[in-house]
């Protein structure tokens, strides 16, 4: 089971390193690979993760795989964490990094919903506009749902900026629940 | 006299009877005519001196005795009755306040208990009637509650059926055009708290 204290020490330790050598960046993207492996690849997971699999195989394996590809940091890292059989932890260090290395950036990472895709027009419109507005840079996941029925719906940090048909509605439903309530 | 002193007058006198017998002087032709034995006249009169202290001795003292005792026997009973029934006089008038102290006690008892179980009868009554009164206020107020909770969640009712009708139409009528639009306006009137 993955523990966030553990994802967050080795995280820090090696964003700090990897702040050290200015290879954030590639740092990152090495973990995006590894995590993104992971979770394609039901066979690389079920090994990189399985308990009977002994350290040295392991060990061995993934230098194979990833020595040529990766930084020699993330592969000093990744050596680390299976040799104290923390493998469970990989996604939460990539996560965290990424949290760690977007504080250190002063970015903030906006989740994006909107009813239809939206198109890149309206997307670097969207961006721009919100790092004006909040002036910072953004780093933006857009997604679709099509219960929000129209608009979109900015979620950042603990905030929420709702221009969807969705949440006019609910916030209609509450005005008009909480007027009732007022009136008895 | 002593009945000593009669035994002994007896004795002398049965003594001089004895002795006198056979004198002479002492023959009945001597005396008239007279029948009279002297000695032997004189011992029966010693005979019955000596008698008179014996039968006392033994006849009449202890019969006198028991007499007495008959008669304060009797006079101790009668003494006895007297007591008890002055005892028995005294108990029955004792009794009689007695019983008629009690009879008052009693129905100041009763007349007691008759007013305490009116007081308890118009005390229970005020308490049920009270009560009545405290159960027929929460009723109205929980039927008050109940019919506004009722309203309440009808309102509800109704604001959720309106907003998933309001859903439906909106939903029927968007298109990808006014989708466009409404992230056009988004994007132009987003505006962040302070």
């Amino acid at each position: 089971m993955a523990d966030s204290r553990v994802s967050r020490r080795y995280a820090q330790a090696l964003f700090s390193t990897a702040l050290k050598y200015d290879v954030i960046r590639s740092v990152e993207s090495d973990l995006d690979l590894i995590v993104t492996l992971l979770n394609t690849d039901a066979g690389f997971e079920k090994f990189v993760l399985a308990p009977y699999t002994g350290r040295e195989e392991k060990t061995a394996t993934i230098d194979r795989i990833f020595s040529d590809r990766i930084t020699a940091l993330t592969m000093q890292v990744l050596r680390v964490m299976l040799e104290k059989r923390r493998e469970e932890e990989i996604e939460g260090v990539r996560d965290e990094f990424v949290t760690l290395r977007r504080a250190h950036e002063g970015v903030i990472f906006a989740v994006i919903t909107s009813a239809e895709i939206m198109d890149d027009g309206q997307r670097a419109a969207l961006t721009t506009r919100l790092e004006s507005v909040l002036g910072k840079k953004i780093e933006a996941e857009f997604k679709t749902d099509p219960r929000l029925l129209g608009g979109i719906r900015v979620a950042y940090g603990n905030y929420v900026l709702d221009g969807s048909i969705r949440g006019a509605l609910s916030s209609l439903r509450d005005k008009l629940k909480h007027d009732l309530l007022k009136q008895q | 006299m002593n009945k000593y002193a009669l035994i002994g007058l007896g004795v002398l006198f049965v003594v001089i009877g004895f002795v006198v017998k056979d004198q002479a002087w002492t023959r009945p032709e001597m005396f008239a005519g007279l029948q009279l034995d002297l000695g032997k006249t004189v011992t029966n009169i010693g005979v019955f001196l000596v008698f008179i202290p014996v039968i006392n001795m033994y006849f009449y003292v202890p019969l006198k005795e028991a007499m007495d005792a008959r008669n304060h026997d009797l006079e101790s009973t009668f003494t006895e009755a007297e007591q008890l029934r002055t005892q028995m006089q005294t108990l029955k008038v004792d009794y009689e306040a007695r019983l008629m102290k009690t009879e008052a006690e009693a129905r100041d008892q009763i007349q007691n208990q008759i007013k305490e179980a009116q007081n308890l009868r118009q005390q229970l009554m005020s308490e049920a009637a009270e009560r009545a009164d405290t159960l027929i206020r929460q009723a109205q107020l929980e039927i008050e509650q109940e019919k506004k909770n009722a309203i309440s969640v009808i309102r509800t009712h109704v604001v959720d059926l309106t907003m998933a009708a309001a859903e439906k139409v909106i939903g029927e009528n968007m298109d990808t055009e006014k989708n466009r639009r409404l992230v056009a306006e988004f994007i132009e009137t987003v505006e962040v708290a302070s």
